[in-house]
């Protein structure tokens, strides 16, 4: 703790806080005192949170509870440095092209957003974030000891750095795991599917449309972060490879494999309108019970167990991602971080940071997820530290059979930042690879063609 | 003429007095002017520039004066084409379908006795929703498979499920069943209208003669109302056209491309793809095709 150490401004703030104390009273006198235990963790860095104090900064978020949560506890935040933060919710669909319009006309609008790790490389070709290593650095504005940055999850520290240097600190992130019906896998003897194959045989014995039982279900809607999102995990477990000799390569045998893996599950074990489904759509399908298993990101998890709506509480297992033909186990993973916008003025980008700091620490992932007030628990949690709490893992392994275990064997074990091609040409192949995909699914082209069309789109858009 | 200088005679005055009145005119019109051209022919002739860039968010660096580059790409771009053709469909077939039944209900209303101003209330309803609302639940609530309204109608009545947004051909079906939903009650509207301000009295004269119904409808009511069709025909043209949102929220231009209209690719070239001036490249091609449609379509309108 600081000595205390009266300043003009602490002196003001106690004259008028006895003034109001005489006033109205211990309600005041309790409130002052629960504020100064909220921040009291915070304190203890040893930075001066008050430095940038009176600025005012937009936040672009997503409307999830994960965000909700954040922007519930923003009061504090200005109570902590003096910082206004306007949060503005953009749907995930529009988030991307508006924060990329943002930087591109450089207004300085965002000083942050929610960011697809995807981007980094797009953000880092026109320099429109700033560097993060030397806020690291800087001991004015970064206490390591207390934000303890190499808490953060390595799997998504890495997706939100470009050549090994960071341009965003993740808030929330997710890994795609197996989900699956326990009573039904237990009511055959199955076992989740350590590889592919079985996956696939799993979903065959349990598949009967007529009972309404589908075996599985993956994202099948067109979008670089849809169906774009679980396809590579095939390719990659098929031993595809996105840089064949330095040229990005989208088609070929192991693609082709992949490719007819993903459409031949979708059309034999999958709803119909499954081709159409986001995660969301799964998620909602497998909690009333219409789907028995699906791979997909761990956070869907708190959908499935919403105790409103889901039909299968108490149901539930997961696993790691099944291994592919090469032996491989390749999770797609996420995580929204933070950047700092490089068109903002020098004093901003350092209110930005304190801003990322806060959000990005323990103590405030700590308040948003198991120690929050509200109904909406977080699954997403940036810290290694808080996936070893009891009190989080007791809270987490409410999900079901194995939460926790397959969420952090896959997080440690399962990640390969390269899978997906990391290049600023991302937004356009991502789209062009969905397209691709769906087209094989609806028919609309084969297999083969689609790839090898795919590769024809994207061969110019890698040439400089 | 040094005298007639220093008297102007009269019709000198009133010429003074008319360039005047033009001069205020003009400024009372300047204002106007300016706006319009500030947000419609600027933008538009950004866009024609931005067209001859190369502008890609992705490659910063490769960005330049490109001439006509982007559209020698365009020809040969087959997905431009296929776009191109979607679009053609696409509008053929929304606006022959929004004008023939348009016509029939306006005819059948006419017709009825009671409950006229009741239909007219019920059917307007879908113009005045958002098309990315109407997008949103016919792709949620009426077609999904195994679960939409649709879907389940369909397996009654022994089609079997069907998977309305997935298969190429019937995604196709789909979103031009969903414009012609939205919209026919448009063309409805002004048909009923023109309906009713017809003269009666040439209805008496062609019943005198014995004229059948079908005869009066093709030789007494399609004349007169082909102003009216015509009108119809142009506005809803333009509109599905430039289609987006109701297309954008049911397929998202899938399954593949199958519904991708020029529109839509235009968007995904620009703002998803962030190549900036091949989608511009794109969006002038569209302004140009529907430049020389609608230009058709008003001549045919005065040769009458």
């Amino acid at each position: 703790m600081k000595p205390f150490a009266p300043t003009r401004r602490t002196f003001l703030k106690a004259g008028t806080a006895t003034a109001a104390l005489i006033g109205l009273g211990p309600s005041v006198l309790r409130q002052a005192a629960a504020q100064d235990a909220d921040l009291a963790p915070y304190k203890s860095a040893k930075i001066d949170w008050q430095q940038t104090s009176g600025e005012t900064i937009t936040v672009a978020v997503i409307p999830a509870s994960y965000f909700e949560n954040l922007i519930s506890l923003a009061p504090q935040f200005k109570a902590l440095t003096g910082i206004d933060v306007r949060f503005e919710k953009i749907p995930p669909a529009q988030i991307r092209q508006k924060s990329v319009i943002d930087l591109t006309s450089k207004t300085g609008t965002y000083a942050t957003h929610a960011a697809d790790p995807m981007y980094y490389s797009l953000y880092d070709a026109n320099k429109w974030v700033e560097p993060l290593d030397s806020y690291l650095a800087d001991k004015t504005l970064t206490d390591a000891g207390w934000f303890k940055f190499d808490d953060i999850i390595p799997a998504w520290r890495a997706a939100d750095s470009v050549d090994g240097k960071l341009y965003g600190v993740p808030y929330d992130g997710e890994v795609t795991i197996q989900v699956y019906r326990k009573d039904l896998f237990d009511a055959k003897g199955l076992k989740p599917a350590d590889d592919l194959e079985t996956f696939v045989k799993n979903a065959a014995a349990l598949n009967s449309p007529n009972d309404r039982i589908w075996g599985t279900a993956l994202r099948g809607v067109a979008g670089a972060g849809q169906n774009m999102y679980i396809y590579p995990s095939i390719f990659r477990e098929f031993g595809g490879e996105w840089f064949k000799g330095g040229k990005l390569t989208v088609n070929g045998p192991e693609a082709e494999a992949a490719l007819a893996w993903y459409v031949d599950v979708m059309k034999k074990y999958a709803p119909t309108a499954a081709a159409n489904w986001n995660w969301p759509d799964i998620a909602d399908a497998f909690s009333q019970g219409t789907v028995a298993s699906y791979i997909d990101a761990h956070s869907s998890a708190s959908v499935i167990n919403n105790p409103e709506k889901s039909k299968i509480i108490g149901k539930v297992g997961y696993a790691r991602w099944p291994k592919g033909p090469t032996g491989k186990r390749v999770s797609s993973i996420w995580n929204w971080g933070f950047p700092i916008n490089a068109a903002q003025s020098e004093k901003k980008k350092k209110a930005t940071w304190l801003f990322i700091q806060w959000a990005a620490s323990a103590e405030t992932q700590a308040r948003t997820a198991h120690r929050f007030a509200g109904p909406t628990k977080r699954s997403g949690v940036n810290r290694t530290s808080i996936w070893k709490d009891p009190d989080y893992v007791k809270l987490m392994n409410g999900f079901g059979d194995n939460f926790v275990e397959a969420t952090m064997a896959t997080l440690q074990g399962d990640t390969d930042v390269d899978w997906r091609p990391r290049v600023p040409q991302w937004p356009a192949i991502g789209d062009t690879m969905a397209t691709a995909i769906q087209s094989a699914l609806s028919g609309q082209a084969t297999i083969k063609a689609a790839l090898d069309d795919a590769q024809r789109r994207v061969e110019p858009m890698m040439r400089g | 003429m040094p005298h007639a200088a220093a008297t102007p005679p009269a019709g000198d005055l009133g010429r003074v007095l008319a360039q005047r009145e033009r001069r205020f005119a003009a400024a009372l019109l300047a204002p106007a002017f300016v706006a319009l051209l500030a947000t419609t022919t600027f933008p538009l002739l950004f866009l024609i520039g931005t067209s001859t860039f190369r502008m890609d968010l992705a490659m910063p660096f490769a960005d330049g004066f490109v001439g006509l580059e982007n559209y020698r790409t365009l020809l040969a771009d087959d997905r431009f084409w296929s776009s191109l053709l979607v679009s053609l469909i696409y509008t053929a077939s929304t606006v022959v379908l929004q004008v023939a039944l348009g016509l029939a209900l306006a005819l059948l209303v006419m017709d009825m006795k009671r409950g006229q101003g009741w239909f007219r209330v019920v059917a307007i309803l879908p113009v005045v929703l958002s098309p990315a609302v109407v997008g949103m639940i016919w792709r949620t609530f009426m077609l999904a498979p195994e679960f939409g309204i649709v879907d389940y109608l369909a397996i009654n009545a022994g089609l079997g499920s069907q998977n309305w947004l997935g298969d190429p051909t019937l995604a196709m079906v789909s979103v031009v069943i969903i414009h012609t939903w939205q919209w026919t009650p448009f063309a409805f509207m002004v048909l009923l209208a023109s309906l009713a301000s017809l003269p009666e009295d040439i209805y008496e004269a062609a019943r005198l003669d014995r004229a059948s119904a079908w005869q009066r409808f093709k030789r007494i009511t399609l004349p007169l109302l082909r102003p009216a069709i015509v009108m119809v025909v142009i506005m809803r043209t333009m509109v599905a056209l430039t289609a987006f949102a109701a297309i954008f929220t049911v397929t998202g231009g899938g399954p593949g491309t199958a519904t991708e209209i020029l529109n839509l690719y235009a968007y995904r070239k620009s703002f998803t793809e962030l190549s900036i001036g091949y989608g511009s490249a794109l969006a002038v091609a569209l302004l140009v095709v529907t430049i020389l449609i609608s230009g058709v379509l008003f001549a045919m309108r005065r040769a009458k």
